[in-house]
């Protein structure tokens, strides 16, 4: 047993203080105000604080702090993207993930687990030799491994898919992880609030005042706050916020689900992805499967959970492990998405002074929490958004300038 | 030792089916009827499992359907939930997740370092240094988990079924079956499902005697009526819009839709809390009753009932009247009870204690069992033990009684709002959705008359709501003391005070997690994990909230509830995946394709030839592939194109409805001509292409790729709709079959079916025509796509195989071969054509594809011009060429989606690569760099080696088959 | 499932139908700005409330429009498309 627990057996009273303080009232004013206590909001908080200085921050959180898809998600970490942009920005994250329990001193399971999105068809190959080439040009560890190096890796899968949906290879990507998710809420909660940046809970923005182009203000059910920058990090709540600020954006929401078994000793030890089968599914450490598959199909603003999600998803399961037919699933649930047309988020600047937006982070929220953090940090204390993220300014649409990453439909978890 | 009870009136065993299974090496004797738990039960087993974290001994909590500690494997199946499942002849079980066994468990360790395992603990260390971490975390992966998955269990496929209903009533207790009887009698619908292997509810244990002949008489009744479907050994997994409820049986999940819901689900009994609340023999109340009156097994010898309400006090007798010496009734409460019954134990000589509790149980050696109590005075407003005056009493068992949480799962999915009645320290719903009514326990109405009368009053409004008139009943309040316990916690220095048992969480991980920030009830739920276990939160989730409350110093009310997802229980897999549908398309010409060995793969939902390996032949694919290829370049090929997407487009503005889709021209059209059709959405990127026919003046045939075909089909129709033109769309994908023969013989092999003079300059590639081929009504196609010459043949699907098979024959003498959609690709990589879909992706334009001449920008409009005209304002980024590699050219071939390099950058990829024999040279089409466009410009490719391939931009490969 | 309602025929379960977005009017491409068409083609108001949405039953082929709230999920009617709203 690690001698940091020990005093917890010999001390008396619970030797651990709070994670962060219990922020009741906001003040007048603050330098920048975050709306959003996901992992986003939170990281920003803490990298402006860290890297910059700013401390005189708010978070609001309408909720709990990451209740929203920080706590949703299903926690798969990888930059095997396919466009240079982003495989560089995802990569920035995986690196920040990899020291972020030890920068944080909070546990966050960062486990690395490798991670094989497969093929069922030679189209669904090319994709992946498209994304490997891509990959291994900017430096990262994602080749194109044959049906025999997936079945070392995962022998319990059947390779035929019960005759369906033979798998003929796979994208393996070495750095992909799972992680924690709530704990990396936690960690930059607990981490922005050491440097002085105030956390508010049930605290909801109902307004947002623009004058001459400008942000000055924003209203709350916990009061008014005077403030001339404005970090949106909201995800499935952005059409609301940007509707505040009367800012169009290409964002629709639509419900993603998720969901667990029963716990199980270990015997998946790596993240499988499957397009054709619409399926993704890693093991967790207290031992559940946790599994996924495509967006709903149509806008909806809401986290309930349907039938036919998990009809679809545990049938095609049991293609991938024909064993599983007796385990059980235990809990459903989802996150609202904010999906952008091509698969990549809204990130930067936006035509108010001031109001900065980090959204359309549609699925792939979670892997990208510390490098937005970090990006959006710099980019309201310089008012500039760094290289690494230009090519996600919301211009881009009316410049028709899309990312690469609609350039292949693939399941993008 | 056994605790078999003599005969019970009421018990659900068959005493003339005994039979023998096997326990942890040991032999057990049961009837049949006995689920695993009461069987060991009666056998004096008492450690039914080991708890998940710090693998305590555990045996019955509830019996019903949530002792999460006693889960067992048969070596096939895992985590089977003894205290439910019925025991079957001649099983052999072992707890899961012990080390060396249930009793000797090795892990037990873990209990004793248990201080050093505060809350959270998994956050607080193993991080530091990084290196260490997959170390700790390999242990700690290991330590998780419950049973171990058997990879050789069997693919089990349910199959579904679909019910429909007026009125779907969960929990065939007295207020379920009240309500099913009145809704049947006014002639409407009704199934009522119920989870346990009797109908009944609480009265098949709860006051069994009393009520047998009330419940006999209520089941009688509804056996007889033909409009109630009573289902048991079915529970309601969760609720789905519309009133969806998946009921789950062994046998498979059957679907019900209702009209109305009524959710008469009961109540589960909650624990209070005490140090060591957890051992073998300490159980709950309702599970004393439940293996007395159920399987006849007498729950311990000598114990103690400590309670929070009234129900205690039932227990108390009916723990008397089967043979347990009851040595006291701890009464946590100040005022202790009225009840009646007080007389009647007090004549038992059972001694009853009030503002005492149950300060601790002392285990037994090894902690598996209960060896004493101790008893003292508690003030329940403090909640804090007065340990002055200790009793200790020997004994074997406790029961306990604290009060109910409402089995309102289905309730809080279907959007109920719940409010927390502080009478009935429960919450009960205040505001139901339309259509879903709740009764009985679930609704906070407890005393027997009124349950029944609240099924009554639930079904009333059930019907009104499905339009009968049917008279309101009226239901009384809640009278008398409340049904649950305010605060049931025993604090005590040394811990080990269980809240939830899944997931061995103590009272003082609330309080510390509470110390850490997570004051909130979904904070704390994530940071303690309580409610995360098997069981949902069944008999943790409410004293959970309790204590945050007490923390907080607020009224539960403030605290709320987490929120209740499905499933109501842990749903199977091979349950819920069902059967598992694949569907797939087939072709007219599918048995042929696979007689002569078609090599089948999926386009879509169509199943077409890749190639054909016929029996005996020792090709490989690409052998096979290349061998088709050079038929169609040499001879003649013949290709099923059956799956293309074909839509006929009628009506007086037909060419003018295919102008403002497609970026062409089609009103000047000739009839007896066709023209390509490209299809942009509304960014300008390429979405399709085909062919639009000119059959009348105000008659198009249109064909589409094959995987588009749906979509392009339902794009068209919005579009009639939008457009206000005249025109009407016929999808005939399915109706006709295709084909295409290509290749020098091609003319020659179709003359033989048909009059039309097929000579170029006759009917020159363009042309299309209406006419008979092998006495069939056709359409003819000169094309020019795969060869030179080729044709297409559209007909009707019935026709498909005989005209198919006429031609082959036909086309013996000429050499004719079948080829698959590999030889196509390559072949139309060969003349040079790029597929959209294949060689362009989601964001390329035509001017980066050089389809400018299919594109008229003079038009007034067409889907994506608008944006076109802006896209054309922007300098191009790349654009799509044929190449040729050197003919000398060394090192690995290339794969399609190689990069481009050029000066160490990513400046393109290949779209399509391949070896063309006809040519003897590896062609491809690759995006570049736009200033690279020209034929004769040269870049790299870098091959999946590493090491970069010069290649040739050319105009066309058949530049190349010219010069050769 | 969830049942939806068919204007040509009736009540059917949500697997039946493709959804094709909002309702959304076409600015006149000829007297739009660049950037009113770019905004028209990949702007969408995403905030929730009540919407105009295509829908498509696909076994019979029909298209219709609901007006759906988009936090519910409740369906208030659903029609063809009346003529007068036909655009251009």
């Amino acid at each position: 047993m690690p001698l940091r627990l020990l005093k917890y057996a010999i001390s008396r009273e619970h030797p651990a203080p709070r994670f962060f303080r219990d922020c009741v009232e906001p003040k007048k004013t603050y330098d920048v105000v975050i709306i959003g206590g996901g992992g986003h909001g939170l990281a920003a908080a803490y990298y402006l604080a860290k890297d910059y200085g700013i401390t005189n921050v708010a978070v609001l959180e309408k909720g709990y702090i990451g209740g929203g898809n920080t706590g949703r998600n299903t926690t798969i970490i990888r930059s095997n993207y396919l466009t240079p942009e982003g495989v560089k920005f995802y990569d920035a994250s995986v690196k920040i993930y990899e020291g972020l329990s030890e920068e944080l001193d909070l546990n966050l399971f960062y486990s690395n687990r490798g991670h094989f999105t497969l093929a069922h068809t030679e189209s669904a190959m090319r994709t992946m030799r498209w994304r490997a080439e891509v990959n291994k040009h900017v430096g990262v560890e994602s080749y194109v491994v044959g049906p025999d190096e997936i079945s070392k890796a995962c022998p319990q899968l059947d390779i035929s898919c019960s005759g369906q949906a033979p798998i003929i290879g796979a994208l393996y990507h070495a750095p992909g992880s799972v992680a924690r998710h709530d704990g990396v809420a936690w960690g930059y909660a607990r981490g922005a609030d050491q440097f002085g940046v105030e956390i508010f809970q049930n605290t909801e923005v109902t307004r947002i005042d623009v004058k001459g182009g400008k942000v000055c203000g924003v209203q709350t059910n916990n009061g008014y706050i005077s403030t001339n920058k404005v970090l949106s990090a909201v995800a499935g709540f952005t059409p609301r916020i940007t509707q505040m600020v009367d800012l169009q954006t290409p964002i629709v929401i639509h419900p993603l689900q998720a969901c667990v078994t029963e716990p199980m000793k270990p015997w998946l030890d790596t993240i499988l992805v499957s397009g054709s089968l619409h399926v993704y599914v890693s093991q967790s450490s207290r031992g559940e499967l946790v599994m996924g598959s495509s967006l709903d199909p149509y806008e909806m603003h809401s986290t309930r959970s349907s039938l036919d999600f998990v009809e679809g998803l545990t049938s095609h399961i049991t293609d991938m492990f024909p064993f599983l037919s007796n385990v059980k699933v235990v809990r459903q649930w989802a996150g609202m998405a904010d999906l952008t047309p091509d698969f990549a988020p809204i990130m930067g600047k936006t035509p108010i002074e001031g109001f900065y937006l980090d959204a359309g982070w549609g699925t792939w929220g979670f892997k990208a929490t510390p490098i937005s953090g970090k990006t959006m940090a710099e980019t309201i204390a310089r008012d500039m958004a760094p290289d690494l993220i230009k090519s996600f300014r919301l211009s881009r649409f009316e410049d028709y300038e899309l990312t690469g990453e609609k350039g292949a439909a693939s399941v993008g978890h | 030792m056994s605790s078999r009870l003599i005969n019970q009136p009421t018990e659900w065993i068959d005493r003339d089916k005994p039979f023998s299974f096997t326990y942890e090496g040991q032999k057990v004797t049961a009837f049949e009827g006995d689920t695993i738990s009461s069987a060991l039960w009666a056998n004096g087993i008492r450690v039914l499992g080991r708890s998940f974290k710090y693998h305590r001994a555990r045996g019955i909590l509830t019996l019903a359907n949530h002792d999460v500690n006693a889960l067992m494997t048969d070596g096939l199946d895992t985590n089977i939930r003894a205290d439910v499942l019925p025991v079957q002849a001649d099983m052999t079980l072992t707890a899961v997740n012990t080390t060396g066994g249930v009793l000797k468990d090795r892990s037990q360790f873990i209990d004793k370092i248990s201080p050093l395992l505060p809350v959270g603990f998994y956050y607080k260390a193993f991080h530091t240094p990084r290196r260490f971490f997959p170390f700790w975390e390999d242990k700690i992966r290991k330590a998780a988990g419950l049973g171990e998955v058997n990879f050789n269990y069997p693919r089990i496929p349910k199959p579904k079924q679909h019910a429909h209903c007026d009125v779907l009533i969960i929990g065939a207790g007295i207020s379920g079956l009240s309500a099913a009887l009145s809704v049947a009698e006014q002639g409407l619908s009704v199934i009522i499902v119920d989870e346990n292997a009797k109908a009944g509810g609480s009265l098949t244990y709860d006051m069994a005697d009393q009520a047998s002949s009330q419940l006999a008489e209520l089941l009688n009744a509804i056996e007889q009526h033909d409009n109630i479907r009573l289902i048991t050994n079915a529970y309601a997994a969760g609720y789905y819009a519309d009133h969806l409820v998946p009921i789950v049986e062994t046998s498979g999940i059957t679907k019900v839709r209702a009209k109305a819901l009524i959710v008469a689900s009961g109540a589960f009994e909650q624990p209070p809390v005490f140090r060591n609340n957890d051992l073998p023999g300490v159980m709950m109340g309702s599970a004393a009753q439940r293996l007395i009156y159920r399987y006849a097994v007498k729950p311990f010898e000598k114990g103690v009932v400590v309670t929070a309400n009234d129900y205690g006090y039932r227990t108390a007798l009916d723990l008397v009247s089967a043979g347990v010496d009851v040595l006291a009734v701890i009464d946590m409460r100040r005022e202790g009870s009225r009840s009646p019954l007080i007389d009647e134990l007090k004549d038992k000589q059972v001694a009853v204690h009030k503002a005492s509790c149950v300060y601790e149980v002392i285990a037994s050696k090894h902690k598996l069992g209960v060896s004493e109590v101790v008893i003292c005075a508690y003030d329940e407003l403090m909640a804090e033990a007065d340990t002055k005056n200790k009793i200790r009493l020997k004994c074997d068992g406790v029961a306990m009684s604290a009060g109910w949480a409402p089995a309102a799962a289905l309730l809080y999915q279907a959007g109920t709002k719940m409010r927390f009645d502080s009478g009935l320290q429960q919450f009960v719903p205040a505001e139901l959705p339309e259509g879903v009514f709740a009764a009985g326990k679930v609704n906070g109405v407890f005393e027997l008359s009124q349950r029944a009368l609240d099924g009554q009053r639930a079904a009333a409004e059930a019907m009104n709501y499905l339009g009968k008139s049917v008279a309101t009943v009226e239901v009384k309040q809640h009278q008398g003391t409340s049904p649950s316990h305010a605060y049931p916690v025993v604090n005590h220095p040394k811990g080990k005070n269980f809240v939830d048992f899944d997931e061995d969480i103590q009272v003082k991980d609330f309080i510390n997690a509470a110390k850490e920030g997570f004051d909130n009830i979904e904070l704390m739920k994530r940071f303690t994990t309580v409610g995360m276990g098997p069981s949902q939160g069944k008999h943790s989730n409410m004293n959970a909230i309790r204590i945050l409350a007490r923390i907080r110093d607020l009224p539960v009310e403030k605290i709320g509830t987490t929120t209740a997802r499905p499933f109501f229980h842990p749903t199977p897999i091979g349950h819920l995946g069902g059967r598992g549908f694949h569907p797939h398309r087939y072709t007219a010409m599918h048995e042929w394709h696979i007689e002569n060995g078609g090599q089948m793969t999926a386009a879509g939902l169509w199943m077409r030839p890749a190639c054909y390996l016929p029996e005996g032949c020792h090709l490989t694919a690409q052998q096979a592939t290349h061998q088709e290829a050079m038929a169609v370049r040499t001879k003649a090929g013949i290709i099923d194109n059956s799956t293309l997407g074909k839509i006929e487009v009628y009506g007086p503005d037909a060419a003018a409805f295919l102008e403002r889709v497609y970026t062409g021209k089609f009103v000047r059209q000739k009839v007896g001509q066709y023209r390509i059709a490209m299809l942009l959405d509304e960014a300008g990127v390429m979405v399709d292409d085909g062919l639009a026919c000119r059959l009348e003046e105000d008659r198009f045939y249109l064909t589409t790729s094959t995987t588009n075909s749906a979509m392009v089909y339902r794009q068209l129709q919005r579009e009639a709709q939008l457009c206000g033109l005249s025109v009407s769309l016929a999808n005939l994908t399915g109706a006709k079959a295709a084909m295409t023969i290509a290749g020098p013989a091609a003319a020659e092999i179709i003359s033989q079916f048909s009059s039309v003079d097929l000579a170029a300059t006759a009917f020159p590639t363009g042309s299309v025509v209406e006419t008979q081929i092998a006495d069939i009504e056709c359409l003819l196609l000169r094309v020019a796509f795969v060869a030179e010459q080729a044709f297409e043949i559209h007909l009707p699907a019935a026709a498909g195989l005989s005209v198919w098979s006429q031609l082959m024959q036909a086309g013996q003498p000429f050499g004719l071969q079948a080829y698959g959609t590999d030889a196509q690709r390559l072949l139309r990589l060969e003349m040079g054509h790029h597929l959209i879909g294949h060689d362009t992706d989601g964001l390329t334009n035509p001017f980066e594809a050089h389809a400018e001449p299919l594109i008229a920008m003079d038009k007034t409009f067409f889907t994506g011009q608008r944006s076109l005209q802006i896209i054309a304002k922007k300098p191009l980024n790349k654009t799509l060429v044929n190449f040729v590699l050197d003919s000398n050219c060394v090192g690995e071939l290339p794969n399609e989606c190689n990069l481009v390099i050029d000066n160490g950058d990513i400046a393109g990829r290949i779209t399509s690569i391949a070896f063309s024999p006809y040519l003897q040279r590896v062609i491809g089409i690759a995006f570049v760099p736009p200033e690279k466009h020209l034929p004769g410009s040269r870049f790299d490719i870098r091959n999946d080696a590493g090491d970069l391939i010069a290649a040739t931009v050319i105009q066309s490969p058949t530049e190349l088959a010219k010069s050769a | 499932m969830k049942l939806l309602q068919c204007p040509v025929n009736g009540i059917r379960p949500l697997s039946e139908f493709s959804y094709g977005g909002e309702f959304r009017t076409m600015p006149d491409p000829d007297s739009c700005t660049d950037q009113q068409w770019a905004a028209y083609v990949h702007y969408r108001s995403g905030a929730p409330g009540y919407k105009k949405e295509w829908w498509y039953h696909m076994p019979s082929g029909t298209w219709f429009i609901a007006e759906r709230n988009t936090i519910t999920d409740k369906v208030s009617r659903t029609y063809l498309l009346p003529k007068m709203e036909v655009a251009v």
